[in-house]
């Protein structure tokens, strides 16, 4: 119970944007579940600021707090099990953390919205779709059954669903995995959210169908103006989609940059892991030479049952000194909007990826 | 969704002839004789060929089961051994009672039973979950005719609130019939109240973890809703099937209850044919509630397709 | 061990004992429900010491109240109602567990029957369909009135209907077991059904019999009162907690005392064999534990 923890300050994670940029603001989150075994520090002081309009990426392996972040955000987290312990979520000046239930409600749905990452469980089976998206529509804009069912097929029609009138009429089951998923994103756009929380919307896909459903969320976003968090582990998804990136390691960030930035000088040793660890072409230049290995993070994630003094990544991370066991990093700015959280930078990037 | 109800109808077919088939060869291989049974320890021989003689046994096995089956098809159900009057006949005069109690004691339980589920899975492992629950493991055990004679004591005798025994039929005014059977209802529902409340809450819980309620929370839908709307039409087939088992159960427990309340349906004509040791009737009353049993199942099957749209194909 | 942890309860019991109670606060109610049933088990064996005679008519002490002579009160004959309930222990304990045996054994066997032979299958089936569409209680009436009454008639009675149900419960049982791939391999590399059948499927059928045959158990005692109650069970010479009502039905208005003493005993009894019952259910299948 060292009471030594560090916790990234405040000032270092807060974009000092103008205060209207920026649409959402999490500070310092932390997300807890109590289980018969412990409590499990999901999220673990996670901040970050989503600008109006803007594509936000978070990355990380499964497990990593990813989803928790966004049911957090939603206000979602299961009430029994887990609870936001710490920190602040302030989306346009109101502060969702210590909204009530009722006043929850009327934000869900209308002005930040949600998509899941599996479409076929996702839709009520026993409801059509239809009525599944004028639900939304009757609730947060007082529609009447007539208007709601219009606006459905207008928004089917939105989402590129072919004969909209009919499908309206249709049960989940009668449609396929993608279309299900332009339905969810049809019911999460219906009152034109300034978020939307996309928790890997496409890894259930087909992948023919995984670029149509990004494809068809962007442009929305363009033509709505919608903020979207897309939650992913997939960093091919990221580099065509995102603005900006958060990664996430074990309920914390570890990196936040300008997506290009990431991409092309990670600074963090987990972020370059993950990069090395996708297969790619190799370019004109480097055929001939002996190829290069695909690169594997060794190790396993830290339990999150038990509190982690240091770094999280240290354990598996090659260039890890014994301050990063002792001493949490900060999330300290490495270069233009650029933040790493790591000790060791200067020497991570002296290395050539 | 015309051939899945097709379907079952023509599954009932076969179960109705088992029945038939059942009740005859009960009769006729049970051992000993059911002549002598039936007539009674100090019967003369006269008597007991008598008796044979009106259940058909002196006939070839053969014949009788022509016969049997022949009437069977013309709703015959059989002739009592004592009053010589038509079961048919019998089971009407007596209908009303019985199925003013079976249907009174299905709207009371469903009435209590499906909002205690509802809630108590709302309410998972709070005191309001764990008093339902502990109504549910009570109502199981304690007997119809305890908790008729309870009531009894409680309603009619102590408060004198409402009458103690008989029944009003409904020509004489729908406010005496209810008063009347409101006791024996609550008597006989309490078994089948815990066993809907528990089926509702088991549903419910399973449902309530699925992905799409969660998509109706996210949609900033009310609790209220996520609960009727959105969770429990998915939650019940399981709770309508067993609505549909505790149906049976409830025909056993009005005989019981027409005794505990002294009412005069079938269950007293079960109880007079049983102390004249008169099977023809209790044969007859067997196929029609077996009769009903599969009836309700069929209606419990088609009314499936109203709320799973994945069964109307 | 280090005890400097702040906060946190020290235990010092020893690991083992310290199972046991894991186990015995998990389990509440098989422990709770297990040590009702024994309590009634010793009044069932213990009843000539406990009770005087439960056949003894004193015409003079007709319907008296409970009191410090008769703790239950007396029948219209005089007779004791708690010599009469405590020796109906014994014929509620002995018709519940015989007819689970029964029903169980006979269920076992037709079940087994059914999940190996297709032919066997398409007609008993069949016929558990029809035998389930009768009400119980009138199936067992039916045989009552076709034969002399006897405790093992009754026996036989309420244990037919209860066949069904304990068949398709093991017949689904050995289909699902059937259908994993390991007993395919073993059965289409020649391995013989009668092996199969003692090594693979008997062991996975006997955790739902168990729980199956406390609900048959607590059901046939339910009903065999329900039976006596109408005057269709147990010869009424025996005294069981069913006859016991059954006679008190007439005087219930001024000696509701018959009804309601046999009545409670009845429904503890049921209920601590639904308890174990629901115990085992949940610690035997922890698929279902959580939900039901």
């Amino acid at each position: 119970m060292t009471m030594a923890t560090t916790v990234p300050a405040e000032s270092t994670a807060t974009s000092k944007a103008g205060q209207s940029d920026t649409i959402l603001s999490v500070r310092d989150l932390r997300t807890q579940f109590f289980t018969r075994d412990g409590v499990v520090r999901a999220v673990d002081g996670i901040s970050f600021d989503l600008n109006r309009g803007e594509t936000l990426c978070i990355v990380g392996e499964s497990g990593c707090g990813k989803s928790v972040t966004a049911l957090s955000i939603m206000g979602l987290i299961p009430q029994r099990a887990g609870r936001i312990v710490g920190g602040t979520i302030n989306f346009e000046g109101t502060e969702l953390t210590t909204q009530t239930e009722a006043e929850m409600r009327k934000i869900r749905g209308n002005r930040i919205s949600m998509i899941f990452q599996e479409p076929m469980t996702s839709l009520n089976p026993v409801l059509t779709v239809g009525a599944q998206i004028a639900e939304s529509l009757s609730i947060h804009q007082g529609l009447d059954r007539r208007a709601a069912r219009d606006r459905a097929i207008d928004m089917l029609a939105l989402v590129r669903i072919a004969d909209p009138k009919r499908r309206a009429g249709e049960y989940p089951h009668q449609l396929s995995g993608g279309m299900r998923q332009r339905v969810m994103i049809a019911i999460a756009l219906a009152c034109n959210p300034q978020v939307l929380v996309a928790d890997e919307p496409t890894t259930a896909l087909d992948v023919t169908i995984q670029a149509q459903i990004l494809n068809l969320m962007l442009e929305l976003k363009d033509r709505l103006g919608t903020a979207i968090i897309l939650i992913t582990h997939d960093l091919g998804v990221v580099a065509e989609t995102a603005q900006r990136v958060i990664v996430m390691y074990a309920g914390r960030t570890v990196e936040e940059a300008p997506v290009e930035e990431l991409l092309r000088n990670p600074k963090h040793p987990y972020t370059r892991g993950l990069i090395g660890s996708i297969p790619r072409r190799r370019t004109a230049a480097q055929r001939g030479r002996p190829r290069t290995r695909l690169q594997e993070i060794t190790g396993l994630v830290p339990s999150l049952r038990e509190e982690i003094p240091g770094c999280a990544f240290a354990p598996r991370c090659g260039f890890a000194v014994e301050r990063c066991q002792l001493e949490r990093p900060t999330l300290d700015i490495h270069g233009a909007s650029h933040r790493a959280a790591c000790w060791e930078v200067a020497r991570v990037t002296a290395v050539p990826q | 969704m015309t051939a899945y109800i097709l379907r079952r109808l023509i599954a009932t077919i076969p179960v109705m002839i088992v029945v038939a088939l059942f009740v005859f060869f009960l009769l006729h291989l049970t051992p000993g004789d059911p002549a002598a049974v039936i007539a009674g320890d100090d019967a003369s021989p006269a008597e007991i060929e008598g008796i044979r003689r009106k259940l058909g046994l002196d006939r070839p096995v053969w014949e009788q089961f022509g016969v049997y089956i022949w009437n069977l098809l013309h709703g015959d159900l059989g002739t009592s051994i004592f009053s010589n009057l038509p079961v048919m006949t019998l089971v009407k005069q007596r209908l009303e009672p019985s199925l003013v109690l079976a249907v009174a004691t299905l709207v009371v339980a469903v009435a209590f039973a499906i909002p205690m589920g509802v809630v108590a899975a709302w309410k998972a492992d709070t005191t309001i979950d764990r008093v339902v629950m502990g109504f549910s493991v009570l109502g199981f055990a304690v007997p119809v005719f305890l908790v008729g004679y309870l009531l009894i004591y409680v309603f009619a005798i102590q408060l004198r609130w409402l009458p103690v025994q008989g029944y009003r039929p409904l020509s004489e005014g729908i406010v005496g019939t209810l008063r009347s059977i409101a006791l024996p209802a609550f008597a006989l529902g309490m078994a089948y109240m815990a066993l809907i409340a528990r089926i509702t809450r088991a549903s419910m819980l399973e449902v309530l973890s699925e992905d799409y309620i969660r998509t109706a929370h996210a949609k900033g839908v009310a609790t209220r809703s996520v609960l009727l709307r959105h969770a429990l039409k998915n939650a019940a087939v399981p709770i309508v099937t067993v609505i549909g088992i505790g149906l049976a159960l409830l025909i056993s427990g009005v005989v019981i209850t027409e005794t505990v309340f002294n009412i005069p349906g079938l269950g007293r004509l079960t109880v007079d044919a049983i102390l004249k040791r008169d099977y023809p009737i209790i044969q007859g009353l067997i196929i029609l509630f077996a009769g009903a049993k599969v009836l309700v199942n069929l209606l419990i099957d088609i009314s499936y397709t109203f709320f799973d749209p994945r069964i109307r194909q | 061990m280090a005890s400097t942890t702040a906060g946190l309860p020290v235990t010092t019991t020893r690991p083992r004992s310290n199972a046991v109670w894991t186990w015995v606060r998990r389990n509440k109610t098989i422990v709770g429900g297990s040590l009702i049933l024994l309590a009634l088990l010793a009044i069932a064996l213990l009843a000539p010491w406990l009770a005087g005679d439960p056949l003894q008519f004193e015409p003079t002490n007709r319907l008296k109240r409970p009191s410090d002579q008769f703790w239950f009160g007396t029948d219209q004959f005089g007779r004791d109602v708690y010599s009469r309930v405590i020796y109906g222990t014994r014929i509620s304990l002995i018709i519940g567990f015989s007819v689970a045996v029964v029903a169980t054994f006979i269920g076992l066997v037709i079940g087994v029957l059914c999940g190996f032979y297709k032919a066997v299958d398409a007609v008993m089936m069949r016929v558990m369909d029809g035998m389930m569409a009768i009400p119980a209680i009138l199936l067992a009436i039916a045989l009552i009135t076709l034969m002399k009454a006897s405790l093992m008639i009754v026996v036989i009675a309420i244990a037919i209907p209860e066949i069904p149900r304990v068949a398709r419960l093991v017949r689904s049982v050995v289909l699902s077991v059937r259908s994993r791939p390991y007993i395919e391999a073993a059965i289409s590399s020649g391995t013989r059904n009668g092996r199969i059948m003692v090594r693979h499927i008997l062991p996975n059928t006997v955790a739902p019999l168990i729980v199956q045959a406390t609900y048959v158990c607590a059901s046939a005692i339910l009903t065999e009162a329900g039976l006596s109650f109408l005057g269709a069970g147990t010869p009424p010479e025996i005294p069981s907690w069913g006859n016991v009502i059954s006679l008190g039905r007439t005087f219930f208005q001024i000696a509701p005392w018959i009804i309601f003493f046999p009545g409670i005993l009845l429904a503890i009894t049921v209920l601590a064999i639904n308890l174990v019952g629901d115990g085992l259910r949940d610690s035997l299948d922890p698929r279902i534990s959580r939900r039901m």
